[in-house]
């Protein structure tokens, strides 16, 4: 692990709460996500439309679904999958306005997912507010053969696409939703530090 | 600072009040490029005295055979746009520095909303030549007093047809921004440049509906207000000297010989920062950049707007 010192480009993620000024609100919410968006409604309500996008999980542990029906009052669309949610979010980008508040719960690939969305109608991911929920599990790219892993939660992952064991990094990619992974053991092959899961 | 020689080409009276300025090079080569939105610093001297003012260039970015300027001629002021407006001639030589822009166009925009007040329309024309080359979707909302003082809203008619909106303030058309601002399409980015208080509603307005503020940008140089005489001391060139009461710290520190950095000159970017080691007054800022807990920290200072009441200001140059 890098310590005492802090990567730039490694993004910052927390609570979500409302922003005061806005015309429209819209929250992007996937799996374990319910969660944060439960506390979102715990707070005092803005004024203006909000509209809830929602990909449940029908294998998670904890049904948000339910409870998001009693809780959200109106706007609350609740879809099968992440890429469902992706879609209807394009659909409805082009029809929005500025002061349009944007608001992301979920993994970190369903984020960077949504801020590329958005960045493609000219929003920047710091006007995003992101909270990370569920799991800390990176997804890694391979800056060996370009391949990208998903689900890593060990300081080494094995790449999926060359094989390469990959020491996994604190400098991430935008675009990429991804971590940069290096080869670990490229001075002396086979040598491995101890594998530890520090991205649980 | 390095500067480009050039000469006065041609001078054309566009209003009562305003005058535009084509400037060569002197040897008749190309001048360098630059962006829409760029500003360069021209040196006058008046009465013994330099002056440094910047003005935006208004030609379009794709032609660098010459630049372009527009003065409002200011009464109330220290002196250089009158001196611009009665004294310099055709053939007259000056020293400039590179074009810097400041104001540049967000590239990742979707719409350009363009507002501009007066005078303040001079960033855009060179902007609107750029957004026109690049067939962006744009809107120029111009305000001006009277149909007489629309210094180019016959030009900018021609080159941008009916995305042009004028509002002439003396038969009562306003702007009104919360309708404005109110229904742009995701991914707006709005520009001001105009009086104050045109600048300022801007802010609160798009602040009020949302807008995240690396959406608005403003071009706002303030000139030197003049102010009572003080006395700074500088503190790597061992110099003391007396600020008087029509020159500004900047001035007076180059005027004593010691380079210093700027931009703006308006108080705007920052670039010309000076740390205060020591101070037995109280420094009048009145710069756009510092935020107020730096003023408020009396650490800080912005030498090409702000001043001093005090008899000791040790600067770190
Ligand atoms: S030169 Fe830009 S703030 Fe002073």
């Amino acid at each position: 692990m890098e310590r005492g010192y802090w990567i730039r480009s490694k993004p910052v993620y927390t609570s979500l709460v409302w922003h005061e000024k806005a015309t429209s609100h819209l929250v992007l919410t996937q799996d374990d996500g319910g969660m944060a968006l439960l506390k979102l409604f715990q707070l005092k309500h803005p004024k203006q439309a909000i509209n809830v996008l929602y990909a449940n999980n029908p294998s998670s542990k904890v049904n948000y679904a339910k409870t998001l029906e009693k809780v959200v009052p109106e706007g609350l669309q609740i879809f099968n999958t992440e890429q469902e949610v992706l879609c209807a979010f394009n659909d409805v980008l082009p029809t929005m306005f500025m002061g349009l508040r944007l608001y992301v719960a979920g993994s970190e690939s369903f984020i960077w997912s949504v801020s590329e969305c958005a960045k493609a109608h000219g929003i920047e991911d710091a006007d995003i507010m992101k909270e990370l929920t569920g799991t800390l599990a990176r997804t890694v790219y391979c800056v060996h053969c370009k391949a990208i892993t998903h689900d890593i939660t060990t300081n080494i992952g094995k790449c999926c696409g060359c094989g390469r064991m990959l020491f996994v990094r604190d400098h991430f990619s935008r675009r990429l939703g991804a971590y940069m992974g290096l080869m670990v053991d490229a001075e002396s092959p086979g040598v491995l530090p101890e594998i530890e899961e520090i991205y649980p | 600072m390095s500067t480009i020689d050039v000469k006065v080409a041609a001078i054309e009276q566009v209003t009562t009040l305003v005058k535009h300025f084509t400037f060569v090079k002197e040897d008749g080569s190309v001048l360098p490029a630059f962006s829409g939105g760029s500003h360069v610093v021209i040196s006058l001297s008046i009465g013994g005295r330099v002056h440094r003012n910047p003005y935006s260039l208004m030609g379009s970015p794709e032609d660098t055979s010459a630049y372009h300027i527009s003065v409002r001629r200011q009464e109330r002021s220290r002196g250089g746009s009158v001196y611009m407006h009665d004294n310099v001639t055709v053939g007259m030589q000056f020293k400039i520095t590179y074009p810097v822009n400041l104001f540049s166009l967000a590239k990742k925009a979707r719409k350009h909303i363009l507002i501009a007040g007066g005078i303040g329309i001079t960033p855009f024309m060179s902007q609107i030549a750029d957004l026109e080359r690049l067939g962006a979707d744009y809107e120029l909302h111009y305000a001006f007093r009277a149909p007489e003082h629309g210094a180019f809203a016959e030009k900018l008619n021609k080159t941008c047809g009916n995305r042009l909106h004028c509002y002439i303030d003396s038969v009562g058309e306003r702007l009104d921004l919360s309708v404005l601002l109110g229904n742009q399409p995701l991914g707006t980015h709005v520009y001001v440049c105009g009086p104050n208080a045109m600048v300022v509603s801007v802010l609160e307005v798009a602040r009020n509906f949302g807008w995240p503020e690396n959406h608005v940008h403003i071009e706002q140089f303030l000139a030197p207000p003049i102010g009572e005489p003080f006395k700074i001391q500088l503190a790597r060139s061992n110099k003391e000297i007396q600020v008087p009461a029509d020159m500004s710290m900047l001035e007076a520190i180059e005027a004593a010989g010691v380079e210093a950095d700027f931009l703006c000159r308006g108080g705007a970017c920052g670039r010309c920062e000076l740390q205060v080691l020591e101070t037995d007054g109280a420094l009048l800022h009145h710069d756009h950049f510092l935020t107020d807990a730096e003023k408020a920290s009396c650490k800080k200072i912005m030498p090409c707007v702000s001043r001093a009441k005090c008899e000791r200001l040790l600067l770190d140059i």
